[in-house]
């Protein structure tokens, strides 16, 4: 079996094409190809811009996977897409292409949740059996656990994802979003040596972000470190200044310090949920997917967590975690499998989609 | 001897505690002020016995001032003046010495003696007690002790004025409740 | 895959005999029984272990905040007369776990006997449907009356709880406990149908917190009811009857349950137990 997968419900237009051989030989990933809006410094991705990026690019990626997976046509078996969650016009875009598809070619249809493509993405590259899943991207932060049938989720945030919190400390800080926010604020971070105090809002399973935003983007005000300019410096900086930074602990925060505090305390958060969820399921897997998962340090926590509870830490680099096309392959692909078809007249997207929402047939 | 010595292997901690209660002291003055000297050899807890309710009170705060000296964190010059902190449900170490320390009108003295070093041993310090203290030496029990505390002067130096104070009878809720209380204030102090 | 071994006690428990006997092993907290300050005294002993994975100032002030929250809350519910284990000892900055490093940071408490009610429920539910077929109508009532009872001193335990301005934060079925009276005798052996007789005692306060507002208690209870629901689905029913004892409990109960509604309606969020 051959799926295409169409994923669009944020910034990142992604196609892939999955193959599940006859044979029953392990999924082979034959196109994942991916194309990202970026936004100017400073700015988010709205999503009327976005939706048209999406417009202009999905037949070229669409043509350019096949040509890569060398397959035609007539070896495709369905058309999977990305019904929700996400930003309704980036999704609307694309089902309307994975439509306009299925008819051209007479494949049918698939619907699948975005996060759902995560999980079984996440599972079938890292090969963990039945862990206890943190999906951070975002928009969605999650900590889930299967239980008969469903993805059901143990905590979740009460307030924005994690992902969002950090990508909106990128605009103050007007950090670059090329290739993505959250990746130059691992970078930044990394240099950064002071711990400053933030909240830290944890209630059982679920956890809060908004007023660590709130308190953190205070923080740059006063200490006068958001905007353009600072940015520049950034780009300006030398390695001899990074050393004086050395020494100058206890001192006024920098830049750097403040990206390090943040990922400090809200990946502390998540740890320390997900560790609840696992002491709750009896699970010693952990594994990380989204975007967010792709941060080097945030997967340094989950697996010293994971080693002190004898288990560990599965995650995916930024081709699977980062959002895709081949993970709606996988999930649509599993979903086709057991007979599941989305009619061409219930073949809508939706902002909201719980991941408990989908009935999981594919697993026991 | 000071026959009621008694050497009290507390739970959980390395070192021996030497314990002992004194009724009818004629000399709390004089020891007050050899206290105050500083002098080794009358480092000391003395401890005015009326602000002590029961054994579990006092082992508390001897547990808890070993523990912190253990831990190098004592507030007070050495552990016998922190036992004696220990006691107090503030911070004020001035305050604590004026309520629980030795007065010089002081009758009924429990005074506390922890082996930190090995040449303080049961006998040095029965027999510097001994030559040291005017007084009755009796059993530290609970039953001594609530003929000797002052429940209403302890309950309002720990703020528990709102509590029912003890009566005489066998299992008493209100004197465990009152000790409880008593207790997790000294467990809490400086939290 | 290396079998999980719990991480170094804190001093001055690493030179305690005989050692600790580590009971719990929860994510946040592991739970030992040993001694208390007299020897003849049992206590139970909560330790809050270091949580390597964060960064050594934020695990010291979450640690601290914690373990004093809970000890506070217990202080707090001692001097107010309610029953929940008394707070022994207490070391928020923990010391000499491995290599003499920061350890964890320790809480003592009252040890409590008796079972939790959660296994007082199932005993009775075991031996209900044991002995079904042999009871005449008297006799279930009977029987019904007696849980109903305890479900009753339940809810009036959670009262005086939220009376004295503290909400539990995680009240299930095992975190009450019912502490025979003193006097009492015998054991439970199975043949006949558990004591109801006791004290019910409240313990694990590792999410409590001070507070006096409806909405708290109102969560607080209803994530209780759907503990019961889903651990004991015999006397789900019966939820209404601890909800009598918490009404008659105290003066602002009436405006606790009023909020209960709202929230039961409003389902915190979808269900994810199970």
């Amino acid at each position: 079996m051959i799926a295409i997968g169409m994923e669009g419900s944020a910034n990142k237009l992604g196609i892939g094409i999955m193959l599940h051989p006859k044979d029953g030989s392990p999924p082979q990933v034959l196109a994942n190809i991916r194309h990202t809006y970026v936004s100017p410094p400073g700015e988010g991705f709205l999503p009327k811009d976005t939706a048209r990026h999406h417009r202009q690019w999905v037949v070229k990626l669409v043509k350019q996977a096949l040509q890569e997976a060398k397959v035609s046509v007539d070896d495709v078996d369905c058309i999977c897409f990305t019904k929700g969650p996400g930003m309704g016009a980036p999704l609307q875009s694309v089902v309307v292409a994975a439509r306009m598809l299925s008819l051209l070619w007479g494949k049918e249809l698939v619907g699948v949740n975005h996060c759902v493509g995560h999980i079984e993405m996440g599972r079938l590259i890292t090969g963990a059996t039945n862990p206890v899943v943190l999906y951070v991207s975002g928009g969605n932060t999650q900590v889930i656990a299967y239980s008969s049938q469903r993805y059901r989720i143990f905590g979740e945030t009460l307030d924005m994802a994690v992902g969002n919190c950090l990508d909106r400390f990128a605009r103050t800080l007007h950090i670059s979003n090329d290739p993505a926010p959250g990746y130059n604020i691992e970078q930044l971070a990394k240099q950064g040596k002071q711990l400053v105090d933030l909240p830290y809002v944890v209630k059982g399973m679920d956890c809060s972000f908004s007023g660590i935003l709130a308190a953190i983007d205070g923080l740059a005000k006063q200490w006068g470190l958001g905007g353009e300019e600072k940015a520049q410096e950034d780009e300006q900086k030398t390695i001899e200044s990074t050393i004086a930074t050395d020494e100058s602990l206890e001192s006024t925060p920098t830049r750097a310090d403040l990206c390090f505090s943040l990922q400090e305390t809200v990946f502390s958060m998540l740890v320390e949920i997900t560790e609840r969820a696992m002491a709750h399921v009896g699970s010693k897997q952990v594994l990380i997917v989204g975007g967010v998962g792709s941060n080097e340090r945030l997967q340094e926590m989950m697996g010293i967590m994971a080693r002190d509870r004898g288990g560990s830490v599965y995650a995916t680099d930024e081709r699977f975690c980062i959002d895709n096309g081949i993970m709606i392959a996988q999930a649509g692909i599993l979903a086709y499998g057991t007979g599941f078809r989305t009619p061409l007249k219930e073949s809508t997207c939706t902002q909201r989609f719980r991941t408990d929402e989908v009935f999981v047939k594919w697993r026991d | 001897m000071a026959p009621s010595l008694e050497t009290i292997s507390l739970p959980h901690l390395p070192l021996p505690v030497h314990v002992v209660l004194y009724r009818n002291v004629q000399n709390a003055a004089s020891l007050k002020g050899r206290l105050l000297t500083g002098q080794s050899e009358f480092e000391y807890a003395f401890i005015d016995a009326s602000m002590v309710l029961s054994r579990a009170h006092a082992t508390a705060a001897v547990f808890r001032a070993v523990n912190d000296y253990m831990h190098d964190r004592l507030k007070s010059h050495n552990v016998h003046s922190e036992i004696v902190f220990s006691l107090n449900p503030t911070n004020n170490i001035t305050e604590s010495f004026r309520r629980f320390g030795i007065s010089d009108s002081t009758k009924d003295l429990l005074v506390i003696k922890v082996s930190v070093s090995p040449e303080i041993t049961y006998e040095s310090v029965a027999a510097h007690l001994d030559s040291s203290v005017e007084g009755t030496p009796v059993p530290f029990d609970d039953q001594t002790l609530s003929e000797i505390s002052d429940v209403n002067k302890i309950k309002k130096a720990y703020k528990l004025a709102a509590l029912p104070s003890p009566t005489a009878k066998e299992n008493d809720e209100a004197k465990q409740r009152l000790e409880n209380s008593l207790l997790s204030a000294i467990a809490l102090r400086g939290s | 895959m290396e079998e999980y071994k719990p991480p170094a006690l804190p001093s001055p428990f690493n030179n305690t005999t005989p050692p600790p006997t580590l009971l719990i092993q929860g994510a946040e907290a592991h739970l030992y029984k040993t001694t208390s300050l007299n020897p003849s005294i049992p206590a139970a002993l909560k330790i809050r272990p270091s949580k390597p994975y964060r960064h050594p100032i934020l695990d010291r002030r979450l640690t601290r905040q914690r373990i004093t929250s809970e000890a506070r809350c217990l202080a707090k519910l001692v001097r107010e007369g309610v029953s929940v284990p008394a707070l022994l000892a207490l070391d928020w900055e923990g010391h000499g776990g491995e290599e003499g490093g920061w350890g964890g940071a320790w809480l003592m408490m009252e040890w409590i006997d008796g079972p939790v009610i959660r296994v007082v429920l199932e005993q009775w539910e075991a031996w209900m449907k044991q002995n079904a077929g042999s009871l005449d109508q008297s006799q279930v009532e009977n029987e019904e009356a007696r849980v109903r009872g305890l479900l009753r001193k339940m809810g009036a335990a959670i009262g005086v709880l939220h009376k004295a301005g503290v909400v539990h934060g995680d009240l299930t079925t095992s975190n009450l406990m019912l502490r025979p009276f003193a006097n009492a005798s015998g054991t439970v052996d199975g043949t006949r149908s558990p004591s109801m007789e006791g004290d019910v005692v409240l313990i694990d306060f590792g999410l409590a917190s001070q507070s006096n507002q409806d909405e708290d208690r109102a969560v607080d209870l209803y994530v209780l009811e759907r503990a019961i629901g889903s651990t004991h689905p015999r006397s789900e029913p019966m939820f209404e009857e601890m909800i009598m004892g918490y009404r008659d409990s105290y003066k602002g109960a009436p405006s606790a349950l009023k909020r209960l509604e709202d929230v039961r309606l409003r389902g915190r969020k979808r269900s994810m137990l199970g």
